[in-house]
C-alpha cells in the first residue's frame, strides 16, 4: 500500500471517528440540560459567587449586571456524573479522530515530498486538521465539551465536501507553489483559520445565551448550562485575538511570498482582496470591543461578519471564476 | 487610561477616578456617571453655539474618535470588495476590455464609478486618505498622554476597593506596617511600578507596555503606508517579451511597457544586458484533473550588468528572481514565437520572425499579428492563432489540446489594405481592420491558412508566400524595482510584534489598603480574633491589622485574581515567616 492510499485510509477513518465523536457530544448535551427542579439551586450558586465573598468574579459586562435571571448561572452549574462521562467519551473520540486526520495530511505530504496544501481538496483537509488540532488541545483545558458539536460537525461537513467535489490526486505543485513560503504562510493561515472556527462557534453561543439571559426561556436547556455570556464573550475575544495575530502574520508572509513570486508585494489579487478584507473586518471588530459606548454584542456581529469572509476567502475565491487573479491553485 | 481614545476627553479625564479597567461596562455602579461624561461624541452636538473653530475642533474630534475609525475600517473592507469581482484594468486591461464589450448597458456606468479601477478610485482612496488622517490624529495625542503616564505615578487608591473587578478583605495580625510592606514585595516582584501616596496605602500599576505595544502598532502601519508611498513615487517597472535565442538591452526605450513612477527618471535605468538562452518548460501528461498544469519553467539566461561587462549565467525561474543593480528580473510568463517568412510573388523576404503569440488559456491556443508593411501594393496584415497541441478536426474552430507543442499549427486569416490607419501607434497584439479587407481566394470565399512547422501557403493572386519555418518558445520577463519595500517590510514585522505586545500585556491596577483592626484596636466585646472568619489566626492569635486588596484590569484578565491571591498569600508567608523566627 501507498503512502497516498494510507493517507485516504485514514482520513475516511476519521470522519467515521468525527461521527461517532458528534453523536457522543450531542449526547452529552442532552445530559447537560439542567432539569428544572436543579435550576433554581444552580441560580443560587451562581448568585453566591456573585456576590464575590472573599474574591469577586471576573469584570462583569452588561448582561452580568442584569438582575440574576433563573437560569443565568453558568459558572455555578454542576454538571452530572452522566453528562461528564459523556463528554469524556466525545472528547476521547474527537482526539482519536483529529489524531487519524492529522496524520492522514502528514502522509499525504510524505507522499508527495512537499506541504500537503497545494490544492482545494488539501487546503480543505488541512484547515480541518488545524480546526480539529487546535479544539483537541485546548478543549479539555478549558472544559469545553459543550463546544464538541458545533466544532466536529463542520468539520466532517468540510471532510465531506473535500472528498466529493474537491478530491484531487496527489501530485506534483504549479510552479508559482515551490516556495518554501507555502510552508510557512499557508500553515499559519491554517491555524488562524482554526482560531477564528472557534472563535465563530463561541461567538454564535455567546448571542444565543445572551439572548436568553435577558429573556429567559420556559424550559431551560443545555444553553442554561453554558458559561455565562460574559465569559463566553470574553474567550471568544481571546480566541479572535489569537486568530487575527496569526492573521496578520499570514498577511505579511502572504506579501513577502507575493513579492517573490509575482515581483509586487501588493496588487490586490482577489485572494489579496479578500485576505485583507477579512484583516479590516477583525481589525474593526478589535476596535469595537475596546471602544467605549460599542456594545460587545455589536462588536460580536463584525466578527462574524468577519467568519462571513474567511469563509468565502477559501471557497468562492478560489472556486469562482468572477474571482481569477492569480491564486488560481484549486486544482479544479 | 480610558479605553475610547478621543484626545479631548483622555487629557482631561481624571486619573483619580478611572483606573485602566473603567470600561464603562464594567459594571461597578458609580462609574456610569463618569462614563457618560467621558464620551461627548455621543452627546447631541451643540452645533450653534460652537463657531467656526468649534466646529472644525468638533470635526477633528469626530474624525479621530475611535469609532470613526471603527466605522472607516468598515467601510474600508466594504469597498474593497467590487475590486475582487469585477476585473480590474491594474491586473488585466483584457478582461476589462471583454467585460465591457459584454456588458453594454452597465459597464459605462461601472467605468465611470470606477469599478474597473476600484483601488485607484476616489472613493477608496477617500476612505484610506480620512483613515490614514484619523490614524495619524489618534496617534499624536495619545503618544504625548502615554508618555506623560509613563512618567507619572500610580494614582490614589479608590475609597472602596471592594468595589473593584477582583478584590480581597484578610485579617491578620501583623502590623499594619508590615502588612503594607509585605504586600509591597509581591507587588515589586510582579514588576508593578509602586507609590504610596499615604501611609496606609499602596497603588501599583503595571503593563505600561500594553500602550507601548499598541501605539507602536499602529506608529508601524503609517510605516507600511509610507512605504507604498515610495514605492509608487519612487518604482518602476518594465516589461519584456524575450524569445529564446533573443537579447536584450535595457533603456526606457528597450522595454515592451514601462511604467515608471512620478519620481523616477528613465535616463537612469540600469544598463543591463539579457539574453534568453533556453526556456525550460514542463507540463503535466498524467491524465486527470491536473492534466495539462504547468510544473517548471525555468528560463536560462546570460546577464551582463552594462554592455561589455563580463557575462555570468543566469537562472530565472518562478519564485526564484535574479537582483541586477537594485532591481529585480522576474519570470512572471511565457508562450510561444511561431517564425513566421513572408516572402513577395518574386520570393524575396518581406517578413522574417520569431512572433510572440498571447496565450488565452492553460492550453495556450495563443493569439498573435504578423504586420508586412513592406508589401505591395497593398500592406498585409496576418491575425489568427497559434496551437501547440492543436485538435486536428478544428470541429470546434481553432483549438489547443494541450500547452506543449505536441502538434504544433497555426490558423491564420489574410488582410490587406492600410496597417495604421492616420498614422497612430498601436499594439502589435492588435490588427486594426478599419482600413484593410479580408483576402479571398478565387471563389470569393475567405483564405484561410492552416500551417504546420515547415510548411508554406501560397497567397492567393500573386501576393507571395507565408511559411510557418519553426516555433520557439518565449519568456514574458517582468524588471521591478521597489525603494519602498523595506519601509513598508521592517514596518510590518513591527506591527506584528507590537500587536502581540498591545494585545497580550494587560494594563493593571493593584491597591492595597491597611487599617488596624477594630476589634484589636479598642479591644472591645469581641474579643480578640473575634468576627473576622476570614482572617487566620496570628502568632498570638490577635488580628491586629485588615488589609484589603484591589485589582483592575483593563480588559478580561484571568491574571488579576491570581494577583491579589498572591498578595493575601505574600501578607500570610510574612507571618509565618515572623512565626518561625520567634
Ligand atoms: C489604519 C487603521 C487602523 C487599524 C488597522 C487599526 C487596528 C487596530 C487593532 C488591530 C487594534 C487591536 C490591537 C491592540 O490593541 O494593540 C487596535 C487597537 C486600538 N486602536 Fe486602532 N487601528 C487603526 C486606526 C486607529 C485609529 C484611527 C485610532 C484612533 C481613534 C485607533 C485607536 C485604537 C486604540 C485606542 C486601540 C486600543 C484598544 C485597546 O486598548 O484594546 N486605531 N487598532
Amino acid at each position: 500500500m501507498n503512502l497516498a492510499a494510507n493517507a485516504n485510509a485514514a482520513l475516511y477513518a476519521s470522519m467515521i471517528v468525527y461521527t461517532l465523536a458528534m453523536l457522543a457530544f450531542t449526547w452529552h448535551l442532552a445530559a447537560r440540560a439542567p432539569k428544572v427542579a436543579d435550576s433554581k439551586a444552580v441560580a443560587e450558586v451562581g448568585a453566591n459567587e456573585r456576590e464575590g465573598v472573599l474574591v469577586g468574579s471576573g469584570a462583569p459586562t452588561p448582561a452580568e449586571r442584569r438582575p440574576a435571571t433563573p437560569y443565568a448561572a453558568g459558572p455555578g452549574f454542576e454538571e452530572s456524573l452522566k453528562s461528564r462521562q459523556r463528554g469524556s467519551i466525545a472528547l476521547m473520540l474527537t482526539y482519536l479522530a483529529s489524531a487519524l486526520l492529522v496524520a492522514s495530511v502528514l502522509m499525504r505530504g510524505l507522499a508527495v515530498g512537499r506541504p500537503p496544501w497545494g490544492n482545494m481538496f488539501e487546503f480543505a483537509t488541512a484547515a480541518a486538521a488545524a480546526v480539529g488540532a487546535a479544539y483537541s488541545v485546548l478543549a479539555k483545558r478549558n472544559n469545553w465539551q459543550w463546544l464538541g458539536v458545533f466544532i466536529v460537525t463542520p468539520i466532517l461537513l468540510v471532510l465531506g465536501l473535500a472528498l466529493t467535489v474537491l478530491y484531487t490526486e496527489a501530485g506534483e505543485l504549479m510552479p508559482a507553489l515551490k516556495s518554501y513560503w507555502l510552508g510557512i504562510h499557508v500553515s499559519v493561515a491554517f491555524l488562524a483559520v482554526a482560531f477564528f472556527t472557534l472563535a465563530f462557534a463561541v461567538g454564535l453561543l455567546y448571542l444565543v445565551r445572551l439572548r436568553r439571559e435577558e429573556k429567559p426561556p420556559v424550559k431551560p436547556t443545555f444553553i442554561e448550562s453554558l458559561p455565562s455570556s460574559a465569559s463566553l464573550e470574553r474567550t471568544a475575544y481571546s480566541l479572535n485575538m489569537v486568530a487575527f495575530i496569526l492573521w496578520t502574520f499570514t498577511l505579511i508572509a502572504g506579501a513577502i511570498w507575493a513579492k517573490q513570486a509575482w515581483g509586487a508585494y501588493w496588487q490586490w489579487d482577489p485572494k489579496e482582496v479578500w485576505t485583507f478584507v477579512i484583516w479590516t473586518v477583525y481589525a474593526a471588530y478589535m476596535h469595537g470591543r475596546a471602544t467605549a459606548g460599542v456594545d460587545h454584542r455589536k462588536s460580536m456581529y463584525i466578527a462574524l461578519a468577519g467568519y462571513v469572509a474567511v469563509i468565502i476567502n477559501f471557497t468562492l475565491v478560489n472556486l469562482v471564476s468572477t474571482f481569477v487573479g492569480m491564486h488560481n491553485y484549486s486544482g479544479m | 487610561m480610558s479605553t475610547d481614545t478621543n484626545p479631548a476627553t483622555e487629557s482631561t479625564e481624571s486619573t483619580e477616578h478611572t483606573p485602566p479597567g473603567a470600561k464603562p461596562t464594567s459594571g461597578a455602579p458609580g462609574r456610569d456617571g463618569i462614563r457618560t461624561g467621558m464620551r461627548p461624541d455621543r452627546q447631541e452636538p451643540t452645533l450653534p453655539t460652537l463657531g467656526a473653530i468649534g466646529m472644525l475642533r468638533w470635526g477633528w474630534r469626530q474624525l479621530t474618535s475611535m469609532r470613526t475609525a471603527l466605522f472607516l475600517l468598515l467601510l474600508l473592507s466594504i469597498a474593497a470588495v467590487p475590486g475582487s469581482i469585477f476585473p480590474q484594468r491594474n491586473i488585466d486591461a483584457g478582461r476589462v476590455a471583454d467585460y465591457i464589450a459584454q456588458n453594454p448597458t452597465s459597464s459605462p456606468w461601472l467605468d465611470k464609478l470606477g469599478f474597473f479601477d476600484v483601488y485607484a478610485s476616489p472613493w477608496f482612496s477617500a476612505i484610506y486618505l480620512l483613515l490614514f488622517v484619523s490614524l495619524v490624529g489618534c496617534i499624536v495625542p495619545r503618544t504625548k498622554v502615554h508618555l506623560s503616564a509613563l512618567r507619572s505615578r500610580p494614582p490614589r487608591a479608590p475609597a472602596r476597593l471592594a468595589r473593584l473587578d477582583e478584590h480581597a478583605e484578610i485579617t491578620t495580625s501583623l502590623s499594619p506596617d508590615e502588612a503594607l510592606s509585605a504586600a509591597r514585595a509581591v507587588l515589586k516582584r510582579k514588576r508593578f511600578r509602586l507609590h504610596s501616596h499615604d501611609a496606609t496605602s499602596v497603588s501599583a500599576e503595571s503593563g505600561y507596555l500594553r500602550e507601548t505595544g499598541n501605539l507602536l502598532f499602529h506608529l508601524a502601519l503609517t510605516g507600511i503606508i509610507i512605504g507604498m508611498a515610495v514605492g509608487h513615487l519612487l518604482g518602476w517597472r518594465g516589461d519584456i517579451i524575450l524569445a529564446e535565442g533573443d537579447k536584450f538591452a535595457s533603456s526606457a526605450g528597450t522595454y515592451n511597457t514601462i511604467s515608471p513612477g512620478p519620481w523616477v527618471d528613465t535616463e537612469t535605468l540600469p544598463p543591463f544586458v539579457l539574453s534568453l538562452d533556453q526556456l525550460h518548460v514542463e507540463f503535466n501528461e498524467t491524465p486527470g484533473r491536473s492534466f495539462g498544469t504547468p510544473r517548471l519553467f525555468d528560463a536560462q539566461t546570460t546577464l551582463q550588468s552594462s554592455p561589455g561587462a563580463p557575462k555570468s549565467s543566469e537562472n530565472v525561474s518562478v519564485n526564484h528572481p535574479i537582483t541586477v543593480d537594485g532591481a529585480d528580473i522576474f519570470l512572471l510568463g511565457n508562450g510561444y514565437t511561431p517564425v513566421i517568412t513572408v516572402k513577395d510573388a518574386k520570393g524575396s523576404v518581406l517578413y522574417r520572425e520569431a512572433t510572440p503569440f498571447l496565450p488565452q488559456d492553460g492550453n495556450y491556443r495563443s493569439v498573435g499579428v504578423i504586420k508586412v508593411p513592406s508589401a505591395s501594393p497593398k500592406q498585409l496584415g496576418f491575425t489568427g492563432f497559434f496551437l501547440p497541441t492543436a485538435e486536428p478536426t478544428f470541429t470546434n474552430g481553432p483549438v489547443s489540446i494541450f500547452p506543449d507543442t505536441n502538434n504544433p499549427e497555426v490558423a491564420l486569416s489574410v488582410w490587406e489594405g492600410n496597417l495604421f490607419p492616420g498614422g497612430a501607434p498601436q499594439s502589435v497584439y492588435t490588427l486594426n481592420t478599419d482600413e484593410m479587407k479580408q483576402v479571398t481566394k478565387a471563389d470569393g470565399s475567405p483564405a484561410l491558412i492552416r500551417l504546420k512547422p515547415g510548411q508554406t501557403y501560397q497567397l492567393p493572386g500573386d501576393r507571395g508566400s507565408i511559411t510557418f519555418d519553426s516555433v520557439k518558445r518565449f519568456a514574458g520577463l517582468s524588471v521591478r524595482t521597489d525603494p519602498g519595500a523595506p519601509i513598508s517590510l521592517v514596518s510590518a514585522i513591527l506591527a506584528t510584534l507590537s500587536l502581540i505586545l498591545g494585545l497580550t500585556i494587560k494594563r493593571r491596577r493593584v491597591f492595597v489598603r491597611v487599617r488596624p483592626a477594630p476589634a484589636a484596636a479598642g479591644d472591645g466585646p469581641g474579643g480578640p480574633g473575634g468576627g473576622t472568619p476570614d482572617g487566620p489566626a496570628g502568632a498570638d492569635g490577635r488580628p491586629a491589622t485588615v488589609v484589603t486588596i484591589g485589582g483592575l484590569s483593563k480588559d478580561s484578565d484571568p491574571g488579576l485574581a491570581a494577583i491579589v491571591t498572591a498578595i493575601t498569600t505574600g501578607v500570610h508567608d510574612r507571618l509565618a515567616e515572623r512565626t518561625d523566627r520567634s
